[in-house]
C-alpha cells in the first residue's frame, strides 16, 4: 500500500440508516425479497465508499453494511452451527444460535460471501480496502456448545473457518485485514485462547493484519470497562502487524502501558468518539495525536475512530471524520515540514 | 357507525353494567339525530379516576385535513351513566357540536394542542413546587392520595432484594479488579427522602454484614423538580449526608444535571415519576393515526362561581389562572390583592381551579409518524411496532416518561439496571380494555405509562426490558420494570 504519513482509515462499519435496518427487518418478515435487499445494499455500500473517499480517508471499507450484525452475518454461513431460537425481531438482533457440530471449512464457497463483497468494493474504489471481520473468539462467544467439551475447541474450530475465508480474501486483493474482538475485553483471561486463535486465522495468509479489541459498541454503548493491559503479554505473540485500539473515549493513559510492554508494531490510534454525536474539532484529533506521538513514533501510527460508526447519523460521521482527516493533516505538516 | 365498549370486564362484575343501559341511550339518541352515524364512533370508557377531566358524555371532532370533515367520536363515562340522563346529555353534546356553541360559556384556558403542551402540566409542576401550601391545605401529605396510602418505593423488602442483586454484581467485578472507586445510585424523584433513607438504611446494614466496604465507597444522588422538597429529602437523610448529593432537575432531561455520570452509575431508581410526566395520546382509527389535541377550560358554572369567589368575572379567570401558574399562591396574592386576600386564598383558588378543569379533545391526523416527535431526538417512528397490527387503538405515548428513561439509560455503567416503580400499561391490548388516565392525582396528573413503548426504546438502545407485577404488596396496580443491557 502506499499511504502517507499517520494514514487515516475507519475501524470497519459505516452509518446504517434507520431506513435500512427497517428494510432489512422486513426482509426477516418476508415484505422485502432478497433481490430488492441485496439492491438497497449495493447502493448503500457505494454510497458509504464514496463519503469516506470525499472525508478524506486514505483506506476505505464497504462499512459492513451487508451485515445485520457483526455476528450473525458470518456464524449463519459456517458450516456446523445453525440458527436457533425465535426469530429476530430486529435486524441488529443477535439470533440465538447454537453448534450443530463442529465447524469445518465449507466445501465450497471458502470465503463465506465475504471475498464478494471485498471484490465488490474493490471494483468501486481505487484507495486502499480494510477489510474486517469478527474473530473467533468473540464469534463463539455467541454460540450455545453442546458439543465440544472444551469450549477453546470451538473457538479454534471457527478460526480454521475463518482462515479459508482469510485466504480468498487475500486472493480477492486484500489491502488490508483486520480481525475485531469486541467481546474480549469482557474475558481478560481467556485473551491467549483468543490470539491462539488469530494466529490460526492469519498465520497462511501473507497480507498486512490489524486486531481490534475495544470495551464494545452495541448499541453505541460499552460492553465492559477495564484497561488495556490485560492484552499483555500474549497479545505479544499474535502473528498481526497492527493493533487497533479505542483511546478517544477512555483517554490515553493506557498508550504507556501498550508502550511499555513492548508492542513495537503498529497501532491502530482511535481518536474519535463513537459513542458521541459531539463532532471532535481537527485541533483536538492533532492533540490526541501528538501525545501519542510522545510514545510512538508516526510511521507506527494509524489514525482511525474508537471503533465502528454503525450508530452515528451519517452526517455526524461524516463531519468526525473530516475532523480526523483535517487533525491527521496537521500533524503530518508538522512532521514532514 | 362503530361501538366501541372497552371495559369488558364490566360486563361480568359482580355489579356488572349492562351494555343497554350504558350505550342504549346513547345509540337512540344518535339515532333521532340528523348526523351521519356511518362517520360516528361511540367510545365507552369507565373513567375509575374520581377528580378527572371529563364530562361523562363528550364529542371529539375528527379532522383528516378535509374541509368537510364532520366525523366525530362520542365518548362516555360508563361509571358516571348512571348519574345523568345519557340521551339527553348525548342531545344536548349533539346539538352544541351541530351549532358549534359547544364552548359557548365554557372558560378556556388555552387554545388547541398535543396534550403534553397543555397548561395541566403547569398545574402538575405547580403542585411538586408548591406541595408545602397543598399539604398545609389538605391537611394530609401526598404520599397518603396514593393507593395503599404510601409509596412502594419505601417497601423494606423491594429495597433488600434490589441490594442484593447491586452487591452481587459488585462482588464479581471486584474479584476481577474492574469495580470503580466510587458506587453511585441516582434517584428520580426523591419526594421527601423516606425512600432514600430506606435505601441508605438498608444499605449501611447489608454493607456492615457483608463486610467489602461499599458504603463508604457510596455516592447516592437525589434528584428531584423541586429545590424545596430536596431540602426536606436531605433533613430526612441526613444520617448519611456523607454519601447524599442533590440535584434539581427536570426529569425529563436527567443528564442536564447528571451528564457527567455517563455508563458510570450502578443502580437508577425511579418510583412513581414516569406517570406523572408529560404525555400526548395517538390513535389508529380506521388506518389512519391521529394526534389527540386537547384544550384545558372551566366548564361555565364551575367558571362562574369561581369568579364569583375571587371578586372577579369569568373572562378574568385565564389570566389569573396563568399567573397563578407562573408565580405560585404566594406571589399571586401579592399580584392580584383586589382578588385574593393572602395566600390561603390563593391555594383555595387553586384548588378549585384544578377540581374544575377539564380537557376537551379532537383527532388531528399525523401526516407521518417521523414527522412526529416523540422525544428529543426518537421520532415517532419508534410507535410503528406498536400500531402495524393495523387495529383500532389509541395509547398514550409517554413523551416525557421515553425521554426520560433514554437519557437515564445512557447514564447506566454496563453493568448497571434501572428499577423503576409505576403505573404501567404492560401491552397495547390493554388500551383497548381500560381507561389509562389522565386523571387528577391529589394536584398531580396521572397517566399510566406506555409499557411496551419504553421496552422497544429500550430494545433498540441494547437494553432487555422486563415488567412484572410489584412482589412485595398484593393488590397494587404498580408495575416493576427493569432494563438491564443486553447482550
Amino acid at each position: 500500500m502506499d499511504l502517507p504519513l499517520l494514514p487515516t482509515t475507519v475501524v470497519g462499519s459505516w452509518p446504517v440508516p434507520e431506513w435500512l435496518e427497517r428494510i432489512e427487518t422486513d426482509h426477516l418478515r418476508r415484505r422485502v425479497s432478497g433481490t430488492q435487499l441485496a439492491e438497497v445494499h449495493d447502493w448503500a455500500v457505494t454510497a458509504a465508499i464514496k463519503d469516506q473517499e470525499l472525508a478524506g480517508l486514505d483506506i476505505v471499507s464497504d462499512g459492513e453494511l451487508r451485515r445485520d450484525n457483526d455476528v450473525d452475518y458470518l456464524l449463519a454461513r459456517i458450516p456446523g452451527i445453525e440458527l436457533a431460537g425465535p426469530a429476530k425481531d430486529f435486524a441488529y438482533d443477535y439470533h440465538g444460535t447454537r453448534v450443530r457440530r463442529s465447524p469445518s471449512p465449507p466445501a465450497t464457497d471458502p470465503g463465506l460471501g465475504l471475498d464478494a463483497d471485498l471484490a465488490f468494493t474493490r471494483a468501486r474504489t481505487d484507495r486502499p480496502i480494510k477489510f474486517s471481520f469478527t474473530g473467533p473468539f468473540s464469534l463463539s462467544r455467541r454460540v450455545v456448545d453442546d458439543v465440544h467439551a472444551d469450549p477453546a475447541d470451538l473457538v479454534r474450530a471457527i478460526a480454521h473457518v475463518l482462515a479459508g475465508v482469510a485466504a480468498t480474501l487475500r486472493d480477492a486483493g486484500a489491502d488490508l485485514l483486520q480481525i475485531d474482538e469486541p467481546f474480549l475485553a469482557g474475558h481478560p483471561e481467556q485473551v491467549g485462547l483468543a490470539v491462539d486463535a488469530v494466529n490460526i486465522v492469519t498465520r497462511d495468509v501473507d497480507v498486512p493484519w490489524a486486531l481490534h479489541v475495544c470495551y464494545g459498541n452495541r448499541y453505541a454503548r460499552p460492553l465492559w470497562e477495564g484497561h488495556y493491559d490485560f492484552l499483555f503479554p500474549a497479545v505479544l505473540d499474535a502473528h498481526v502487524d497492527q493493533l487497533v485500539l479505542e483511546f478517544a473515549r477512555k483517554g490515553d493513559e493506557d498508550l504507556p502501558v501498550i508502550e511499555r510492554s513492548g508492542w513495537d508494531r503498529a497501532i491502530g490510534l482511535g481518536v474519535v468518539d463513537v459513542k458521541s454525536p459531539v463532532v471532535e474539532t481537527p485541533e483536538l484529533v492533532s492533540t490526541r495525536i501528538e501525545r501519542a506521538l510522545d510514545l510512538v513514533p508516526p510511521e507506527r501510527l494509524m489514525i482511525n475512530p474508537d471503533c465502528g460508526l454503525r450508530h452515528l447519523p451519517t452526517a455526524v460521521a461524516v463531519a468526525k471524520l473530516r475532523a480526523m482527516v483535517d487533525g491527521a493533516a496537521k500533524v503530518r505538516a508538522r512532521l514532514i515540514g | 357507525m362503530l361501538v366501541d365498549f372497552r371495559p369488558h370486564a364490566r360486563l361480568r362484575s359482580r355489579t356488572p353494567v349492562t351494555v343497554g343501559d350504558s350505550v342504549g341511550p346513547v345509540v337512540e339518541a344518535l339515532g333521532a339525530s340528523t348526523v351521519d352515524l356511518s362517520r360516528v364512533r361511540v367510545v365507552c370508557d369507565w373513567v375509575q379516576y374520581r377528580q378527572n377531566f371529563r364530562e361523562p358524555v363528550e364529542i371529539r371532532p375528527v379532522r383528516d385535513g378535509d374541509p368537510g370533515d364532520d366525523a366525530f367520536e362520542l365518548a362516555v363515562d360508563v361509571r358516571r351513566g348512571p348519574e345523568v340522563d345519557l340521551a339527553e346529555a348525548t342531545r344536548t353534546a349533539l346539538a352544541a357540536h351541530a351549532d358549534g356553541t359547544a364552548d359557548d360559556g365554557r372558560v378556556l384556558l388555552e387554545d388547541w394542542g398535543p396534550t403534553r403542551h397543555s397548561c395541566l402540566w403547569d398545574f402538575n409542576a405547580l403542585y411538586w413546587r408548591e406541595l408545602a401550601l397543598w399539604e398545609k391545605a389538605t391537611g394530609r401529605a401526598y404520599e397518603q392520595a396514593l393507593p395503599g396510602g404510601e409509596s412502594d418505593a419505601r417497601n423494606r423488602d423491594g429495597v433488600r432484594a434490589i441490594l442484593a442483586e447491586l452487591f452481587a454484581v459488585w462482588d464479581g467485578l471486584a474479584d476481577r479488579r474492574a469495580l470503580p472507586p466510587e458506587l453511585y445510585v441516582v434517584e428520580l424523584g426523591v419526594g421527601n427522602g423516606h425512600q432514600a433513607r430506606v435505601f441508605l438504611d438498608e444499605f449501611r446494614a447489608l454493607d456492615a454484614r457483608h463486610g467489602r466496604g461499599y458504603y463508604r465507597r457510596l455516592q447516592y444522588l437525589m434528584c428531584d423538580y423541586s429545590a424545596h422538597v430536596l431540602d426536606m429529602a436531605r433533613e430526612t437523610v441526613a444520617e448519611h449526608t456523607e454519601h447524599v448529593s442533590s440535584f434539581v432537575l427536570d426529569a425529563t432531561r436527567p443528564r442536564s444535571a447528571l451528564g457527567f455520570l455517563q455508563f458510570r452509575v450502578f443502580l437508577v431508581y425511579v418510583s412513581n415519576v414516569y406517570d406523572n410526566l408529560p404525555t400526548d395520546e395517538v390513535a389508529h382509527l380506521g388506518g389512519r393515526t391521529y394526534l389527540v389535541e386537547s384544550r384545558a377550560h372551566l366548564p361555565a358554572a364551575d367558571a362562574a362561581e369561581l369568579a364569583r369567589s375571587v371578586r372577579a368575572t369569568p373572562e378574568q379567570l385565564p389570566g389569573l389562572v396563568h399567573k397563578l401558574l407562573r408565580l405560585g399562591p404566594a406571589l399571586l396574592a401579592e399580584a392580584a390583592p383586589g382578588h385574593l386576600d393572602d395566600t390561603d386564598a390563593a391555594v383555595d383558588f387553586w384548588r378549585r381551579t384544578w377540581a374544575a378543569v377539564r380537557l376537551a379533545e379532537r383527532y388531528v391526523g399525523l401526516a407521518g409518524l417521523d414527522l412526529y416527535e416523540l422525544a428529543p431526538a426518537i421520532s415517532g417512528e419508534a410507535l410503528r411496532p406498536l400500531l402495524e397490527s393495523g387495529a383500532d387503538v389509541r395509547m398514550h405515548v409517554s413523551n416525557g416518561a421515553v425521554a426520560s428513561f433514554v437519557e437515564t439509560l445512557a447514564l447506566l455503567h454496563p453493568y448497571g439496571k434501572l428499577v423503576c416503580h409505576d403505573l404501567v400499561v404492560t401491552a397495547v391490548s390493554a388500551y383497548r380494555e381500560g381507561f389509562r388516565g389522565p386523571g387528577k392525582y391529589d394536584g398531580s396528573v396521572v397517566n399510566w405509562v406506555n409499557g411496551p413503548l419504553l421496552a422497544h426504546v429500550g430494545r433498540r438502545r441494547g437494553f432487555d426490558i422486563a415488567y412484572a407485577p410489584f412482589a412485595h404488596r398484593s393488590g397494587t396496580n404498580i408495575v416493576t420494570m427493569t432494563a438491564q443491557v443486553r447482550d
